[in-house]
């Protein structure tokens, strides 16, 4: 058993319950960097655990479904320490409140891969003292106040001398009449019945009959359907509101919200509009055939593809000093981390080999299967319901609270299954016009955008020039290490104001990298350009870490060293050192590739996981290749349910894969060029290379001040480097521009 | 405004639209609120909105209402009173749906192909939907038992 059982903090038992037992508790649902996480009470009580008299075991889950499994992952959790078989344990979607704390089961944040790793042990607590509890119930019922009277098994309490057994069901009313003890004594390790065991998804049989219910789903008596049509051009507004087209309810002019302007997008503006029609077709079709004024930004010529990145290219070689207490605007550079001594001197010292790379990553539209939509069932004064495939339910309720002027309690969101999302669903742009739309039909309407303006009015992972310079002396030892990513700030323009290392989103996974490197000076620019941008699967480890791990290959070639070995030999942190040898280990990596077969390596670090990859290729050049086989290694520390980790992480791989070779959006007088999958391909099933996860063994004892590691958006980061690694290992061609190909149509 | 009159999983259904170029697609959806047919693209690149029709796969986004009348339409919700299609079987057997909205047109896309006698990496080879969180080698696992 363990020692250190801290108190569960805000749990209470809700007493009296007819039904049984009822525990509420505050489990962490993530956080997206300084702007959300002010934006909610991370103490706020957001899970409901419901024991009943019919010996149902429910858990209410605050977290979004998107795919990543990790309501099944918190039922498992909540299983072992509850003693029950988790096929037991219903998972139902919660709906968030604004209170502090709130009372029950309620949503807040779905990101950083954090949910299962954030909840793990909190659930494990709560869990625990739930059984007690109702163990507590037994001794009172049985007369025999001997904990060591009592066993427990599959949510059967059993009087070992009598072998009386009472089910929880049984004993859930009188649980919920007791005052719960203050911490609980947890399953022991190595005596798992579920975490850690390869479990079926609950969520996965409804979608494969057509009754998973995603936001695009919702069907309300009476309702209508809303198509939005945003200017083309980012920073545009409408001129006047349109007349409404033959067949169309209406056209309603959509107003960007006041905190939810990005980049050119001004709060305040009316950037678009919606027609209302009796379908989504009509409503569609009526759309396309309004012939709007726009009134385009003066600036919209200078919005241009070229024109960002060589703007980037600039900054990457003269930008202005971080200045404390100064204005700070665009084209700063920030520093991330810089050693004591000059990493820019040691550069320059004679028998030093400079090699010197710029990788250039374009924008990235998120392009979930769901395209973006939001259901409103407004009634004046009475109440305002939203159904909404989001990631942030909190967040949407206190903005519907905020734009009807409705008390909270009148104010419902129901956060639907989500068709992918990516950070896209993070945002509130399409939740804030459905409710513009709702409160001027007064009757249910559900707002969709088009896979046209699902891909051009994205926040886009932003783009990013990277300059990277190192010294290596005669041995091939790395002697100095400079690195400086420009790009456009996420945080900044949600309007945060950046520290003296810049945006954290943007330098994640560049800095505190474990190679021993000699002095080293990395940086952040913020890029200038107004093209709205997000959070993208993985954020900023995706961008760096392909650089990155470009660049030591990189070097690894200059210093004429296997990549592995090189890596190998430089890197000073055992985990990454052990995942590095795993992934390796599995690709056998020193056999000899077939003829005309390359591979390539890479690691890195995001959310505490750190992953390897390797890929590899067959072909002929670097614009001729196929991905042929991905091996991957994963440590983060612990894993709940193997299965789901497997299909994470090759999901993320197939991601990764679409992005480095496909994946941009362009600008053109300030308007995206890229409007659907012909133009934004993805692979599909016959270009999907063998993959092969390792998943890193948990210790044989877990400590819980070790930080758990996060996995939904773990295949990512290192996919692209390890592809590019081998691509250069093939071909002899090294790609620092992506995506591999930007002219692809069609199928991918 | 148009009436017709649709074989939608061995029902007939009368349909009122507002033209004849309305796509199936969204007479499943809207119409007949039947929405386990989903809306990728609208320009038949993803196969989203894949559906059997007469026995053939064909993507619903871009065909007219009217050209679906006389014929045999099953849509995901028909494919089996009780989720035993031998597909969705083995796609819950291997786990393969992540966010599952791409499934439905998979699964009826891989159905076809069952239907056309074809089995295992035979059918992978026709399916070519897209699935933006790339369950593929799932969909391959699980087929490979058809």
């Amino acid at each position: 058993m363990h020692d250190d059982m801290p108190k569960l903090d805000r749990r209470r038992f809700l007493a009296g319950a007819a039904s049984g037992l009822t525990l509420s508790f505050a489990l962490d649902l993530g956080g997206m960097g300084p702007a959300a996480e002010a934006a909610v009470a991370t103490t706020a009580v957001n899970i409901w655990l419901t024991v009943g008299t019919d010996n149902s075991i429910t858990l209410t889950v605050g977290a979004s479904d998107m795919g990543q499994g990790s309501f099944q992952g918190l039922g498992q959790v909540l299983a072992e320490d509850l003693m029950v078989d988790p096929a037991r344990v219903r998972l139902v979607q919660g709906a968030p409140t604004l209170a502090v704390p709130a009372p029950i089961g309620t949503a807040i944040v779905t990101a950083g891969s954090g949910v299962t790793r954030g909840n793990f042990w909190k659930l494990r607590d709560a869990a625990a003292i739930a059984r007690e509890t109702l163990v507590m119930a037994a001794m009172g019922r049985v007369g025999d106040g001997a904990r060591s009277s009592f066993a427990v098994d599959d949510g059967v309490v059993t009087h070992l001398p009598s072998g009386q057994r009472l089910t929880y069901g049984a004993l859930a009313a009188d649980a919920a009449r007791l005052t719960p003890p203050a911490s609980a004594p947890l399953v022991p390790d190595g005596q798992f019945k579920s975490i850690g065991k390869p479990m079926g998804r609950q969520d996965i049989p409804p979608k494969v009959d057509g009754s998973a219910k995603y936001g695009l789903d919702v069907r309300l008596p009476g309702m209508v359907f809303a198509a939005v049509r945003h200017c083309p051009t980012v920073g545009g507004t409408l001129a006047a509101t349109p007349a409404a087209p033959a067949g169309a309810l209406a056209v309603v002019p959509l107003v960007v919200q006041a905190g939810h302007g990005r980049g050119a997008v001004v709060a305040g503006s009316t950037n678009a509009f919606a027609v209302v029609a009796p379908t989504t077709w009509d409503a569609m079709q009526g759309a396309r055939r309004v012939s709007p004024q726009w009134q385009l930004p003066a600036n919209a010529a200078a919005m241009n593809s070229a024109q960002f990145l060589a703007d980037g290219q600039a900054l990457a070689t003269s930008a202005t000093p971080y200045v404390a207490g100064g204005s700070n605007g665009p084209g700063t550079v920030y520093t991330v981390e810089a050693s004591t001594s000059d990493a820019r001197a040691a550069l320059a010292l004679p028998g030093t080999t400079v090699v010197d790379a710029t990788y250039t990553l374009p924008y990235l539209p998120h392009a979930c299967m769901e395209v973006l939509n939001c259901t409103v069932d407004y009634v004046p004064g009475v109440k305002c319901d939203v159904y909404a495939p989001t990631q942030v339910a909190r967040s949407a309720m206190a903005l519907v609270v905020q734009m009807t002027g409705l008390p909270a309690d009148k104010v419902s969101i129901k956060t639907t299954l989500l068709g992918g999302g990516l950070g896209r669903k993070a945002e509130l742009d399409f939740i804030a016009q459905a409710v513009q739309v709702g409160m001027r039909m007064a009757r249910p309407v559900m707002l969709v955008w088009s896979r046209e303006e699902d891909f051009t009015q994205d926040q886009y992972r932003p783009m990013a020039v990277v300059k990277a310079s190192a010294g290596l002396d005669t041995n091939g030892l790395i002697t100095a290490w400079t690195y400086r990513n420009v790009s456009p700030s996420i945080l900044g323009q949600r309007g945060s104001t950046l520290g003296p290392r810049g945006d954290s989103q943007g330098y994640e996974a560049s800095n505190e990298l474990p190679y021993a490197m000699g002095p080293r000076l990395v940086e952040w620019v913020s890029h200038p350009a107004a093209i709205p941008v997000g959070f993208w699967r993985s954020v900023g480890a995706s961008i760096n870490t392909f650089a990155v791990e470009s660049f030591v290959d990189e070097l690894a070639r200059a210093a004429r060293q296997d990549p592995y070995q090189f890596r190998r030999s430089r890197l000073t942190d055992p985990r990454w050192l052990a995942v590095l040898d795993a992934a390796a280990t599995m690709a056998n990596w020193y056999s000899k590739p077939a003829s005309g077969s390359a591979r390539g390596i890479a690691v890195g670090r995001a959310f505490n996981t750190v992953v390897a990859a390797v890929v590899e290729v067959s072909g002929t050049s670097a614009t001729s290749f196929t991905v042929r086989r991905v091996w991957i290694a994963v440590d983060a520390y612990l894993t709940v349910n193997p299965l789901n980790v497997e299909a994470q992480i090759v999901g993320g791989v197939v991601h990764g894969i679409n992005a480095a070779l496909y994946g941009q959006q362009t600008f053109s007088n300030g308007a995206a060029q890229r409007k659907n999958f012909n133009t934004n391909p993805m692979i599909r099933i016959g270009r999907m290379p063998q993959v092969s996860v390792k998943i890193m063994p948990p210790p044989a004892v877990l400590d819980r001040s070790v930080p758990i590691g996060g996995i939904g958006e773990l295949g990512v980061p290192t996919l692209a480097p390890a592809l590019a690694n081998a691509v250069a290992a093939l071909s002899g061609t090294r790609v620092r521009a992506l995506p591999f190909f930007p002219g692809a149509t069609g199928g991918g | 405004m148009p009436t017709y009159s649709l074989n939608v999983n061995g029902q007939s259904r009368s349909v009122t639209v507002s033209s004849s170029g309305m796509p199936l697609l969204w007479v499943l959806r809207d119409v007949l609120n039947l929405t386990g047919t989903k809306y990728g693209c609208g320009i038949t690149a993803c196969g989203a909105c894949t559906v059997m029709i007469d026995g053939e796969p064909k993507k619903t986004c871009d065909m007219d209402v009217s050209s679906a009348v006389g014929k045999r339409i099953v849509t995901i919700e028909g494919l089996s009173p009780d989720r035993s299609h031998p597909a969705q079987v083995a796609w819950i057997q291997h786990q393969v749906p992540q966010c599952g909205f791409c499934q439905s047109g998979v699964l009826m896309k891989v159905a076809c192909a069952m239907k056309a006698g074809h089995h295992g990496s035979e059918i992978a080879s026709e399916v070519d939907n897209l699935c933006v969180c790339g369950t593929y080698q799932r969909m391959k696992q699980a087929v490979a038992t058809l």
